[in-house]
């Protein structure tokens, strides 16, 4: 069983986001990156697959230099492999372009499930795995939370979820293309040491994928988000809030 | 019995011991860790261990499941993420097992290792130390924000810069809302009796008192260490003052331990040496019943319990007194050894928390005030009274800012 994992670079948000001077991109220099956490879920599902059934896990990162320390992370974890899909930071929220540029460097490895986070935080279209599906002209399934797999490795059996919290159980066969949601388990520690023993000894397989033709779409303005009206405290006793919050209901026609 | 006899011993049992015997192994590489083999089995540990009760294993059980090779158990027990790092077992231990350092530290450090049975909540605070430098996940580029409502000058030392004092804020006093009130009292104290004093600023990170307080993460401590004494290298200062204890407890053992020895004083200890001159300038009464809590790492863990009383006694109209079990003898508030991040962990075993224990004694005693001098003690005391219905009967202090409304420090953009 091959089982590759998809793990965007896209920004951190708890480090403050600035927008560019052509406003409409953020200031690369200073965004810090940090793994799709819908990825790290993606990550996670793989690993307990192998712990399952056996068989070999390749991390494939997509983004710039730093991803080599989610590819390290990866392989402390458990993962078998490390590639690195370089991908120009302007283009890493498109998944319309993200899939032409991951599947060609996917298509010939042979992998037996290929598993996104279904969701990116910078993501600015559709999901990646469907994308990802149609280059591979493989089946798909997203918003999968749990896997397992026939012994035989040909087919397998996800559960998904349906808005309005129904849950689907569903037959896939294999190869396939799945959007995690998130893993059967939450993502398993690895202690600081072991990232730093993969760090010295990791290999990083680099592919260079040739920028496509890809008529993606653009963003034309970043704006951030202005706060909305402050909360009022009303003062007073409790007969004196009372009041108040009657009038207010009052005036608002709600009462 | 001898460090070889013990290992002779487990390797006779066989298959069964080879786990066990890769554990010894590890503590006899460790300062104190061949004390291990001295337990005399007294019990004096799980006796004063405030969540013995809820322990399967207690410490003294630990040592026993070695002797008989049977680490496995232990790996299995929850009673490894009960610990709360209160120096009880080790500070009572009559042959002198460093049990929360190197038993307790050795038994986590091997779960992480493994990533398994890591509490969810711990998980997170490592993932978040080891990313943003604090466990809050706080940017640490946010480190020094406060310093805009100091109302006083805070020097950002760069590199190169020199001061004769260097602060150590620490994540806490750096990042939670409620603590930066006191870590400002604390600026305008030190700006008060003219210190020459600065801060790291945004290269500061988490002191990494995280394994030194038995978290076992010991790769996480080593990378923060690193960070530190690289980033107290490029400045001058003659000594280190300290906000939190643990961060204290990091600077005073581990990185001594680790070939960095700083001159380091908690703030306490510092302001203690000045106390006359702080009595001389204390003018305005906070008339008051006071109770002062140990904490376990200042306490237990160094020593230090007269320091915080010497200040409180500079504070005119205080009357100081004293809860039944102060000093050595002191309750936890069950927030070290990175049971600050588990408490729902702590609460599902256990229902009554430390925390609020400590509080209902400090209520008994008739004190308006429980005083405090670590930073952890302010969220985990005022939830307590919260809980316990003392709103009102009893307030949480850091004593600097008591000191600083006494010197007439206080009040202004934020304290």
């Amino acid at each position: 069983m091959k089982i590759a994992v998809v793990l965007r670079q896209v920004p951190d948000v708890v480090e403050e986001l600035v927008i560019a001077d052509d406003g409409r991109s953020l200031a690369e220099g200073e965004v810090m990156c940090i793994t799709n956490e819908a990825d790290e879920h993606a990550l996670e599902e793989a690993l307990i697959l192998k712990s399952r059934q056996g068989g070999k896990v390749t991390a494939v990162a997509a983004g710039g230099d730093e991803a080599k320390d989610a590819l390290a992370t990866a392989v402390a974890k458990g993962a078998d492999e490390a590639i690195l899909v370089a991908v120009p930071f302007e283009h890493r929220g498109d998944n319309v372009r993200l899939a032409s540029v991951l599947g060609p460097a996917m298509k010939s490895a042979g992998y037996d499930l290929i598993l996104t986070g279904v969701w990116a935080a910078d993501q600015m279209d559709a999901g990646l795995a469907g994308l990802l599906a149609v280059h591979l002209s493989l089946p798909y399934v997203g918003g999968v939370m749990s896997v397992s797999l026939e012994p035989s490795g040909a087919k397998g059996l996800v559960r998904k979820e349906f808005p309005g919290g129904r849950l689907g159980v569903m037959e896939v066969s294999l190869p396939a293309v799945l959007g995690i949601q998130s893993a059967e388990q939450p993502p398993r520690y690895v202690p600081v040491s072991k990232v730093m023993q993969a760090k010295r000894t990791l290999q990083v397989r680099e592919q260079a994928e040739p920028s496509p033709v890809v008529q993606g779409i653009r963003a034309s303005k970043l704006i951030k988000s202005g706060s909305a009206a402050k909360a009022e405290m009303l003062p007073g006793d409790a007969k004196q809030v009372a009041e108040q919050i009657v009038r207010i209901l009052r005036e608002r026609g709600i009462a | 019995m001898s460090a070889e006899s013990l290992l002779v011993n487990v390797e006779e049992r066989g298959a069964a011991g080879d786990a066990t015997d890769e554990f010894m192994r590890r503590m006899l590489k460790l300062p104190m860790g061949d004390k291990l083999l001295s337990c005399i089995q007294c019990g004096m540990c799980s006796g004063s261990c405030p969540l013995g009760y809820a322990m399967d294993y207690t410490p003294r059980k630990m040592i026993a499941a070695l002797r008989a090779g049977r680490v496995d158990d232990l790996y299995r027990s929850e009673a490894i993420w009960l610990c709360v790092a209160c120096f009880n077992c080790t500070y009572r231990c009559p042959v002198g097992v460093p049990i929360t350092d190197r038993l307790i530290a050795g038994l986590r450090e091997e779960l992480l290792g493994r990533g398994v049975g890591v509490p969810p909540e711990l998980q997170a605070a490592f993932e978040r130390t080891s990313r943003y430098g604090n466990p809050f996940g706080e940017s640490s580029k946010k480190r020094d924000a406060w310093i805009e409502d100091a109302g006083v000058e805070v020097p950002v030392l760069q590199g190169g810069d020199s001061a004769e004092v260097l602060w150590w804020v620490g994540c806490f006093g750096s990042y939670n809302k409620r603590n930066q009130k006191d870590t400002i009292a604390l600026a305008r104290i030190l700006h008060a009796l003219d210190i020459d004093f600065g801060i790291l600023g945004t290269d500061e990170r988490c002191s990494g008192d995280l394994r030194c307080t038995s978290q076992g993460e010991e790769g996480l401590f080593d990378v923060l260490y690193h960070h530190n004494i690289e980033q107290l290298g490029k400045r001058k200062f003659k000594e280190i003052l300290v906000g939190d204890p643990h961060a204290f407890n990091a600077f005073n053992k581990e990185y001594r331990r680790l070939g960095t020895p700083l001159d380091v004083s908690h703030y306490t200890q510092f302001l203690a040496e000045r106390a006359p001159d702080l009595k001389r300038r204390a003018k305005k009464e906070i008339t008051a019943k006071v109770a002062y809590h140990d904490s376990c790492c200042l306490g237990r863990r160094n020593g230090e319990y007269e320091a915080p009383r010497v200040l409180l006694e500079t504070i005119p109209g205080v009357r100081l007194v004293e809860m039944p079990r102060n000093r050595e003898n002191a309750l936890c508030c069950g927030g070290g050894g990175g049971a600050n991040w588990l408490d729902s962990y702590v609460w599902q075993r256990t229902r009554v928390p430390l925390a609020m224990q400590r509080v209902q004694e400090a209520a008994k005693t008739g004190a308006e005030i429980l005083a405090i001098s670590c930073p952890l003690e302010v969220p985990r005391f005022e939830d307590a009274i919260k809980t316990s219905g003392l709103e009102g009967r009893l307030q949480v202090r850091e004593i600097s800012h008591m000191l600083a409304e006494a010197i007439g420090l206080n009040g202004g953009v934020r304290p």
